[in-house]
């Protein structure tokens, strides 16, 4: 084995990661305030990304067109609130599994039928001409999918952690009934919930597409690992979806290279089903008291 | 009696008649395809029925198991040179064996969690299938020649027939088992997992049962799949087949065999229905039509919001208004199918057998079954001699929560058929010593012991094993179950039926002593004549009397009651009160958690008061009354002064 | 300020309110007492839109609320402390403190500054809570964690506060120290339903009181009258 061949590997597997940690991000949001997540995320990045495409096509530049894709995203997933998760809540069931996975399975049709089923090229500003770091070859386009996910991550975190209705946010995932008597409503708080998560999968759909292509089926393989991450660290920990993504996403690469490139969705999988046997509640989850 | 089985057998039977004689009477490929399809995908869904229905959780690795069946039958055949029931008996076993090891894990898990973990097992069978090439071809494909049975050559009609007595034989066999201890224990872990480990059901290991048994049947048909197609691509058993799968089962309806049938049938017929354009504008012109009057019926009767009553509407419309736009409706298929699942789970949650059961139980007034007479309470409860030994003590059992120091180094001990009380004002700490005991919550220091064993740490269904019963302060009934199934399902770990038999119909005599055992039990706490009802709709006060019933079809040594008199009207208390006396005096060791001072002034032997986590005092009941620090801790220190008039101190030391 | 009319409420079949009926004059502690499971969490939750009832009114400050959501009738001015305290957990004390003043902060940026008189009467009052304040609320002990949840009512400055079992776990002496608070509260002017098991303790602080058993008032009064009556044992007894 030769160290540069593996170093270059875990980059260019950790750049994919951040990708899969920001999608897991967006299942967290929503997990926080209602403890439902979207099934059917990987077709919101899609649909954005198709959407962002069809903006550049129109000749909008890219840097117009980037805020305009993020609310799609936001109107997206307001609408994946409204019709598929809010009355399943309501009722305090868990219908909300079947309806996100549905409205995902309508969203890709259509997808299908209105933008056709092959993949097309993304254009991008960002030069995809390697630099060579210390050995390593890495592109700048790259460069910007690390920047962006943190950039993203961080922006939101800060709105947790700075802005009073970020810690409102907070609240709700503490205790929702507690949160409404203090003039809090959930409802609007699962609302923006929903919303960011669809800005992050607009961010997601941006940040990969330029690499990736766009397509019906671009997000599919995309969402299975972000669940994997998801899960592996726990829905409620921001940190942890960001270290297991890395960790995940260089796995990955060095898997494909060493045994093969089919099988470079093997670890995300077996991991997965290895964290729930050890640790159901992911790796930085919290334990739930059981309440009788 | 004579009504019922015709009703219910009869239906069953004319459905099987039905299927078996259609070869007989069109001689067509394409139809005989399709019916063998159709039965082949019935009994997937029975399998899918079992998580999705009874375990109330989604299951998105079905589509797995066939795939993983039909290429180990494939397997069996092409490498082993198995016969056609060999090569199916392999893969129902390799359904079974990859069920195991996924539920074990998987199954700890709830809701979106799970929904994700069989999620990714899908997508890791299909990768394996696709990658392992020596083994299955890779994506190329493999083909399959249909083995002979018992060395006969099955032509495709006689593949059907066999399809057929294969989708009879699942179905008898799941009938007997849903309708046995198995199945009820099934239902009951769905609404309420904490109390099925607390009859001394293991809630995982059910699960697990359960899930394992569906991936089995998955199996099973993913064997006959291959010899059906005769081809077998990785590709075939992935997201696309799952969505449909669950298409089936959520429009057929959960729970229901029937309901798997229809679904099935729908399943198979749609891609049919939705390449010729006037049947499916008939089709989806019947759904909106459908969709709208029930909507507006909802609407008027107020009995549904109105999201679910327009969404599907609206859903339904979109469907009928994008038919007659689209040039290629096939091209559509799965933006189709997403409307009708929406529509169905949004407006019809029960599905259509759901709904057509409902439709049918008013046509048809069944009489349910008469019960046996109830056993003698006596040999129900299992009377025994106290020892005036310690059953059960505690030494300096400590539980925090956060900086809450909840349970706070108790030390307890509770004397053989004694009744013990345990008073405190709020949050003093009872409930959760008793949930500490009873293994709800593990504790954080201190020890535990059950006639000087140590009892197990953090395990409600270890402990109920022990022979510790207990109930609820909020109650934990299985709200879906009758009144008597409830007691019922306590009885599973008492009396005990072996699976062979409950598959095979065999256990009518054991379920009949139950039946009765658990009369008895109802007859006591005075429900027997609401042992049909379903549970959900008893009044609070009978759900706490069918708490204490359910407890003690455990036969338990320590029976702990936690708050039984909470919320009950003062006829109730009187009720409870005599109900009490007769467990005592079976010999039953009673841990009595209570407010009313009343009740623990009559019944209690000895008392115990917490307060902040802590013992403040313990004695008889008349002893307790006039502890200063009893009175201390209710009322404040400066009332101490004026303990020492018992009239005055009266008043405020009641709600005790 | 409140006015409680023939309430009804429950959950899901069974009803726990039958016909509660009550009222808070401005400026005045009024104690809901009696027995477990007498209703009167449940009034307080059907009061606060947490429970939405199923008949009657609930008039705020003359004008109707029932039915309404709950974090309306917050912003209405009326904050409710529930019973089991339910701070933030994960949330700091001074998060805490700053989201019970949520529906009048601006949402984003300089809530502290217009939150900070406020909160510094609430730190004087529980100068506890200003040592633990950068500590996560679930860190708290018992009776600070009571101590954060009435401070955190107190900082929506509302017109009626409800407060439900403040006693609820805490060790006799905790509770003296927080009902000598309750006393401090009700001289600056405070208007303040408090639902209470023990009866004396409801008694030292409030103007009036009403007795609950089985889902409706049997009986009111002022505490001095109260405490002589003879069929308080009754209630008591339920």
């Amino acid at each position: 084995m030769n160290g540069s061949v593996i170093a270059q590997l875990v980059v260019s597997g950790s750049l994919m990661g951040l990708v899969y940690a920001l999608i897991a991000y967006g299942f967290q949001l929503t997990y926080a305030t209602s403890k439902s997540i979207n099934f059917g995320q990987g077709e919101l990045v899609m649909v954005s990304a198709f959407i962002c495409l069809t903006m550049t096509n129109l000749g909008i530049s890219y840097w117009f067109m980037v805020p305009l894709g993020l609310m799609c995203g936001a109107l997206l997933g307001l609408f994946v609130e409204r019709a598929g998760v809010r009355l399943a809540l309501e009722q305090k069931n868990e219908g909300w599994i079947l309806l996100t996975i549905i409205i995902g399975l309508f969203f890709f049709s259509a997808a299908e039928n209105i933008w056709g089923r092959d993949d097309r090229p993304f254009p991008t500003p960002i030069s995809s001409e390697a630099l060579q770091v210390a050995g390593i070859r890495i592109t700048p386009l790259e460069l910007s999918v690390a920047l962006g996910v943190f950039a993203i991550m961080g922006i939101i975190e800060l709105f947790k952690r700075k802005t009073l209705l970020g810690k409102a946010f907070e609240a709700v995932a503490a205790d929702r009934d507690a949160a409404e008597l203090m003039g809090i409503s959930a409802t609007k708080t699962i609302m923006l919930s929903y919303s960011l998560s669809g800005v992050v999968a607009a961010v997601a759909g941006l940040l990969v597409s330029p690499i990736t292509t766009v397509g019906p089926t671009m997000a599919s393989a995309l969402v299975l690992k972000a669940f994997s991450v998801a899960v592996v660290a726990g829905l409620d920990s921001g940190f942890g979806v960001v270290l297991i993504g890395l960790f995940l996403g260089s796995l990955e690469s060095l898997t494909s290279y060493y045994v093969g490139s089919g099988w470079r969705e093997a670890p995300g999988l077996i991991l997965l089903i290895l964290a729930l046997a050890v640790r159901p509640t992911g790796v930085f989850g919290k334990i739930p008291i059981k309440k009788v | 009696m004579i009504k019922r089985l015709f009703l219910i057998c009869g239906a069953e039977a004319l459905l099987a008649l039905l299927m078996a004689s259609i070869p007989m009477a069109v001689n067509n490929t394409f139809v005989l395809g399709l019916l063998t399809l159709l039965t082949i995908y019935a009994i997937l869904l029975i399998g899918l029925g079992i998580t999705v229905g009874y375990l109330g959780q989604i299951n998105l690795a079905q589509a797995a198991f066939l795939g993983l069946g039909a290429y180990s039958a494939a397997l069996g055949v092409t490498t082993f040179g198995c016969g056609m029931l060999p090569a199916l008996m392999i893969a129902t076993a390799v359904g079974c064996l990859f069920g195991g090891v996924l539920a074990f894990p998987a199954l700890r898990l709830e809701g979106p969690q799970f929904a994700l973990s069989t999620l990714s097992f899908m997508a890791l069978t299909a990768t394996t299938l696709n990658e392992w090439e020596s083994l299955t071809g890779g994506a190329q494909g493999m083909s399959v020649p249909r083995p002979p049975i018992f060395g006969l050559m099955l032509n495709a009609k006689g593949f059907y027939w066999l399809c057929l007595i294969l989708l009879g034989l699942v179905w008898v066999a799941m009938r007997n088992l849903l309708s046995s201890q198995w199945g009820r224990a099934f239902e009951a872990l769905r609404d309420s997992p904490i109390a099925t480990d607390a009859m001394g059901i293991g809630t995982h290991r059910h699960k697990a049962a359960a899930f394992i048994l569906g991936s089995g049947i998955g199996g099973l048909a993913g064997g006959l799949y291959a010899f059906n197609f005769q081809f077998l691509q990785p590709q075939i058993f992935i997201y696309d087949l799952m969505v449909i799968l669950l298409l089936g089962v959520v429009l057929g309806g959960r729970k229901s065999l029937w309901g798997a049938f229809v679904g099935a049938a729908i399943v198979v017929l749609l891609p049919n229905l939705l390449s010729n354009r006037l049947l499916f504008q008939i089709f989806s012109g019947t759904g909106f039509v459908f969709a709208l009057i029930a909507g507006a019926r909802g609407l008027l009767a107020k009995s549904t919001r109105p999201f679910q009553a327009l969404a599907p509407v609206v859903a339904m419309g979109l469907l009928v208004f994008g038919g007659m736009f689209v040039d290629n409706t096939e091209d559509w298929r799965k933006a189709i199918f997403a409307l009708m699942l929406f529509s169905v789970v949004v407006g019809l949650p029960d599905g259509l057998m759901g709904f057509a059961a409902r439709l049918l139980t008013r046509l048809f007034r069944i009489i349910p079954a008469p019960f046996p007479a109830a056993s003698d309470l006596e040999s129900v409860l299992v009377c025994r001699q106290p020892t005036s030994e310690p059953i059960l003590s505690v030494r300096e059992l400590t539980r925090h929560f956060g900086g809450v120091r909840a349970v706070d180094g108790i030390s307890l001990s509770v004397r053989s058929g004694s009744v013990h009380g345990l008073i405190g004002p709020n949050g003093s700490g009872k409930s959760t010593l008793v949930n500490v005991i009873s293994g709800l919550y593990a504790p954080n220091s201190g020890e535990m012991l059950l006639h000087g064993v140590p009892l197990p740490r953090g395990s409600l269904f270890q402990v109920a094993r022990r022979g510790i019963a207990r109930t609820f302060q909020n109650l934990q009934i299985f709200t879906e179950l009758s009144t008597l199934d409830n007691v019922m399902v306590a009885m599973k770990g008492i009396i005990r039926s072996p699976l062979p038999l409950v598959l095979l119909g065999l256990t009518g005599k054991s379920e009949r002593r139950v039946q009765a055992d658990g009369l008895a039990l109802l007859e006591l706490v005075g429900l027997a004549d609401q042992s049909r009802i379903p549970a959900k709709d008893l009044p609070h006060g009978a759900q706490r009397f069918l708490e204490i019933a359910r407890a003690l079809a455990r036969r338990p040594q320590l029976l702990i009651l936690d708050e039984p008199a909470a919320g009950l009207a003062h006829p109730d208390v009187i009720k409870l009160l005599g109900i009490i006396r007769r467990i005592r005096q079976c010999g039953i060791t009673i841990l009595l958690i209570e407010h009313h001072m009343e009740v623990v002034s009559d019944l209690c032997d000895i008392v115990t008061v917490l307060d902040g986590g802590r013992i403040i005092a313990e004695g008889r009941p008349e002893e307790i009354k006039r502890h200063p620090k009893v009175i201390e801790a209710y009322l404040g220190a400066r009332h101490v002064q004026s303990a020492g008039e018992p009239v005055a101190a009266a008043p405020e030391l009641m709600p005790v | 300020m409140l006015v409680v009319d023939n309430l009804y409420a429950g959950y899901g079949k069974s009803e726990v309110l039958v016909g509660t009926s009550l009222t808070v004059k401005q400026g005045t502690v009024v104690g809901l007492i009696g027995p477990n499971g007498a209703g009167k969490t449940t009034t307080m939750r059907a009061i606060s839109g947490e429970l939405k009832p199923t008949k009657g009114t609930v008039m705020l400050d003359s004008k109707p609320v029932q039915g309404l959501d709950a974090s309306r009738i917050a912003r209405l001015g009326l904050a409710h402390s529930p019973e089991g305290r339910r701070v933030f957990g994960p949330l700091s004390v001074e998060d805490n403190l700053l989201l019970g003043a949520y529906h009048r902060l601006p949402r984003f940026f300089g809530f502290r500054s217009r939150a900070a008189a406020e909160l510094e009467r609430v730190y004087d009052l529980f100068p506890r809570l200003m040592e633990r304040r950068r500590q996560s609320a679930g860190t708290l002990s018992g009776g600070e964690q009571q101590m954060l949840a009435i401070g955190r009512a107190l900082m929506a400055q509302p017109k009626i506060m409800l407060l439900d079992e403040p006693s609820m776990g805490l060790a006799p002496v905790v509770v003296d120290e927080v009902f000598s608070i309750i006393s401090r509260l009700k001289e600056s002017g405070i208007t303040l339903l408090l639902v209470e098991q023990s009866a004396s303790r409801a008694f030292e602080v409030a103007d009036y009181a009403y007795v609950m058993e089985r889902g409706r008032v049997v009986m009111e009064g002022k505490p001095a009258v109260l405490q002589q009556d003879a069929r308080m044992v009754a209630a008591y007894l339920g």
